[in-house]
């Protein structure tokens, strides 16, 4: 076997301290997913999804996550809708209006830049302090009915300030979709006499809908993955406040207003740092919210793959 | 052709009054110009609606910071008793010494410690994404960052709790080591697992951003060292690593503001002791407990009713607004250097 | 909001009265002293040009002469560029087209324009032609539509190629299927001039021979302006021929005149292949 230089030896030294790296992050991806099934599938049973969570010390007894998976359906929605006007509108403007010369369009700029990175547990602790303020009490349900302060904590309170966590983010997305749009079909679009507008709407839009449905998946994401937000705002209390049946539509405004879990602050509570202790349902939780968002990435890519098979 | 050549160039006044108009509009209307107006107006609204919601955090935190900051500068940062404090501020409602070191060197030591293990692994793993692995490995190693970087925080700190925290009890606490520094409580809720829970938390920043900007490098770069009979290793770090220095600098600041904001795995992992390590007893500092500026938020939530309290969370809440702040024009700082192309992932992370 | 904007738009020409003012407009497009710039960069330089109408006009030239820049001063498709700046006067059918009360969307309507690359809208055929149709006219009731849809597909000899797939994306098409559909949306709307900025550069010959056969039938309803490269598609399909050097309008004449007894030596040049 012939001798290996030097320069050999450190080559491959390294290369195979990469190699570690990588099988590392394999592992731990791996491990994580692993866990996820190995403990939470034992819950996985039928009742799991059709009961709500019972406070108890018996973990046999402390039901299932109906109403925290109801709540994370309910705070995702609600926030996207939040969301969404607003962050098109921005994202337009500043694809296609935006004179990058003016100050003002600057600020925005750097102010969603600088929003972007805000962790959500500062939004969180805001929307709290805002939304306590008495003016806002028609979105949360007084606790006492004293009309000096809101009880500042309901799905709506935390919809809203989910909303203005993840704008910049959605306005990035969008922006970046609609930017892509090449120009070679806007200058159809307004060689065909359309106006600025019309061309945006009727070509552009159309154009780039898959980046925008992309956008609110993710966005979607972003909202059910949040703990810090859904704890400080929506409310610490398991089952739905306004109304055990919140599936009836007469019940829709009261659980709005009220309180109520998500999965994650569900996983929170049971978990052996919440006072739940109820680790077995933690992992159901935690499994069910894994699926859910590798559920959303999946489609995301989808998404991007229907894209680059459109554009062959 | 017949016809004169110039002839239509100056034509007659009556000639003129004769043109049928085609696209002018006499009659002086805007035809749909009024709609453009109205959309522009409105678009340029929400877009300025985003940005009136950001002067409206920032103003809002900073207004909630006042009291103590007017009353105590930033001398807060640097008084070292944050657990005590906060139960006292309970009863006595004249009472407004804060103490935050604990939570900057908690803050500070898990996020070092994270980057300690992230950036070696996410550098290693992002040279071997972009260099080397084959096309099938690459998309699985993909995947698996992408399933990390979503995977939700709570869950990292489930499974930190249930399984980091045990290992580090088992395997580093022992019964004598309990008996011997009776301050802090040692059950494996540590700094070692906070940093350890972290790491993997902001792994996928690293890999993202530095796996883009070393695929931006080109290829000729890589064929001039082979050519030149480098090695693969001195081919990556000497050719392709340095043009991509820029984007893996912004993958690492963004990873360390990720870190630095995050709350609920570092309260369900890192302890709940605003404690700071000591640093005298060696290895035992990273099995001691901490508390983080961003976890202490959420952990003393409940303290939000005591005006005093509320001021120094929102304190709290303004130091990481600066924070990040100053993080996120270091990344931009360094895109910018970063002069090859750069791909989606990159951009998005920002 | 749409709904409102429709109803203030007043009623729009269309191409059939055209032939009524015929007579006395000789010159489809007319354009005097015409020089542009690109921010501090000179792309025209005192252009004058008159395009007949009902001809196919050729404008030869080297690439970067001028020539898709004066095709884009008339329709006005430069205003979208920033720093763009254009002096001197373009007129179409004798009307200025940048005058203050110019609506510049019925400017583009009445001056349609096919492009190098064939750029279809990623949607379906159909409503690639109805978009700009339905844009135009909001009231159209969807038989006033089809017939349209078919009639710009005939006109474009797309039609038989298409009618079973009008519900199909259009990029599925063909290179030079695509640039039909291009030609056909321009129609859809009622041009009175056709402008097409090299449109065959992308095809291969036998695409390239069907637009042309297309192109010389549409020469009977609409002024084309064509620019291209290719001297063996201008000496086929066009009437009257200008070329461009360097920004300038050097000669212009019946394409047969040019051809045979170039007036400018430059010219002469050019045709015997000695510029790219």
């Amino acid at each position: 076997m012939a001798r290996l230089s030097f320069a050999h030896v450190r080559s491959r030294f390294w290369m195979a301290a990469c190699w570690v790296s990588a099988a590392v992050v394999l592992a731990v991806c791996a491990g994580i997913v692993l866990a996820m099934a190995a403990r939470g599938i034992g819950a996985l049973e039928p009742s799991f999804f059709t009961t709500d969570p019972q406070p108890s010390f018996e973990e046999s007894l402390a039901g299932g996550i109906r109403a925290p998976l109801a709540g994370s359906v309910i705070l995702a929605v609600s926030g996207i809708l939040a969301v969404f006007l607003p962050s098109l509108g921005a994202a337009i403007y500043l694809a296609e209006y935006m004179d990058e010369q003016k100050l003002g369009t600057r600020a925005i700029r750097l102010g969603l830049e600088v929003l972007a990175g805000v962790p959500s547990v500062v939004f969180g602790f805001w929307g709290l302090a805002v939304f306590s303020q008495p003016i806002f009490a028609f979105l949360s349900d007084s606790a006492g009915g004293d009309a000096t302060s809101a009880f500042g904590r309901s799905f709506l309170v935390g919809a809203l300030v989910m909303a203005v966590h993840i704008l910049p983010f959605v306005v990035k997305v969008m922006e970046e979709a609609i930017r892509a749009v090449p120009r070679a079909l806007r200058e159809a679009g307004y060689a065909l006499g359309l106006t600025k507008w019309r061309m945006i709407k009727r070509v552009v839009l159309p154009s780039a809908a898959p980046g925008i449905v992309t956008a609110i998946v993710l966005g979607l994401g972003l909202i059910v993955g949040d703990t810090a937000i859904v704890w400080l705002t929506v409310g610490g209390t398991m089952t739905m406040s306004g109304a055990d049946a919140w599936w009836l539509p007469h019940n829709w405004l009261p659980v709005l207003k009220g309180t109520g879990s998500t999965l994650t602050t569900f996983i929170f509570y049971s978990s052996p740092a919440g006072e739940g202790n109820a680790p077995g349902k933690a992992y159901g939780a935690a499994f069910v919210l894994l699926a859910l968002v590798v559920a959303l990435n999946a489609f995301v890519a989808w998404i991007g793959r229907q894209r680059s098979i459109k554009a062959q | 052709m017949s016809y004169d050549r110039m002839e239509g160039t100056d034509m007659s006044s009556s000639q003129e009054a004769a043109i049928r108009l085609r696209f002018s509009r006499a009659d002086g209307s805007l035809g749909r110009l009024g709609t453009e107006k109205l959309v522009e107006r409105a678009l340029a609204f929400s877009a300025a609606s985003s940005g009136a919601a950001i002067l409206f955090v920032i103003a809002f935190v900073f207004m909630k910071a006042y009291p103590l900051l007017a009353r105590d500068g930033l001398a807060w940062l640097a008084r070292a008793d944050w657990d005590g404090a906060v139960m006292e501020a309970w009863w006595n409602p004249d009472f407004w010494r804060f103490g935050a070191l604990p939570l900057l060197v908690g803050t500070f030591a898990t996020t070092t410690g994270a980057l300690m293990v992230a950036v070696p692994l996410g550098v290693g793993c992002a040279i071997i994404l972009s260099e080397v692995a084959p096309p099938g490995l690459g998309r699985i190693l993909a995947t698996a960052v992408r399933l990390l970087s979503g995977v939700p925080s709570v869950i990292f700190g489930l499974v930190g709790l249930t399984v980091v925290v045990p290992f580090v009890q088992k395997t580093f606490i022992t019964e004598e080591l309990g008996l011997r520094y009776v301050d802090v409580p040692l059950d494996g809720q540590s700094l070692l697992a906070g940093s350890l829970v972290l790491a993997f938390m902001i792994i996928p920043f690293v890999v993202a951003v530095s796996a883009d900007a070393m695929r931006s490098v080109p290829e000729s770069y890589r064929f001039g060292g082979l050519a030149l009979g480098m090695t693969k290793w001195r081919t990556i770090a000497k050719l392709v690593i340095p043009p991509a220095l820029p984007g893996i600098v912004a993958g690492i600041v963004l990873a360390t503001a990720r870190g630095i904001g995050e709350a609920i795995a570092m309260a369900m992992v890192a302890g709940g002791l605003a404690n700071i390590p000591h640093l005298d007893r060696g290895f035992v500092a990273f099995l001691e407990p901490v508390r983080t500026l961003a976890s202490a938020i959420v952990e003393n939530g409940e303290g939000m009713s005591v005006l005093q309290v509320e001021s120094a969370l929102f304190s709290l809440g303004a130091t990481l607004l600066v924070v990040s702040v100053v993080t996120s024009i270091l990344a931009r700082a360094a895109f910018s250097r970063l002069r090859t192309k750069t791909g989606l992932a990159t951009e998005r992370a920002i | 909001m749409n709904d409102v904007a429709e109803v203030v738009l007043p009623a729009v020409p269309t191409a059939g009265t055209a032939s009524v003012d015929v007579a006395c407009e000789p010159w489809a497009v007319q354009a005097a002293g015409v020089s542009s710039w690109y921010g501090s960069n000179q792309v025209l330089k005192d252009v004058d040009i008159c395009i007949p109408q009902r001809r196919i006009t050729a404008l030869i030239g080297p690439s970067g002469c001028g020539k898709s820049t004066f095709l884009r001063c008339v329709n006005r498709m430069n205003d979208l560029i920033r720093g763009f700046r254009m002096q001197g006067t373009v007129s179409v059918h004798g009307e200025d087209i940048n005058g203050p009360q110019v609506d510049v969307t019925l400017l583009r309507r009445t001056v349609g324009m096919v492009f190098q690359h064939p750029n279809p809208f990623p949607m379906s055929v159909y409503d690639n032609i109805a978009l700009a149709v339905r844009e135009h006219k909001p009231s159209i009731n969807r038989d006033e539509l089809d017939g349209i849809v078919e009639q710009s597909l005939k006109d474009a000899h797309l039609w038989d190629e298409v009618k079973d797939r009008l519900s199909g994306s259009a990029l599925g098409l063909s290179g030079g299927q695509q640039q039909r559909l291009c030609i056909a949306r321009a129609l859809a709307v009622k041009p009175e001039v056709l402008m097409l900025d090299e449109p065959c550069a992308s095809l291969d010959p036998i695409a390239t021979g069907k637009i042309e056969e297309l192109l010389l039938q549409l020469r009977e309803r609409y002024t084309i302006i064509i620019v291209t490269h290719n001297l063996a598609q201008a000496r086929r399909i066009s009437d009257e021929m200008a070329f461009f050097l360097m920004g300038e309008m050097l000669e212009q004449g019946p394409t047969q005149q040019v051809l045979a007894a170039p007036q400018r030596e430059e010219t002469a040049a050019y045709l015997d292949g000695s510029y790219g």
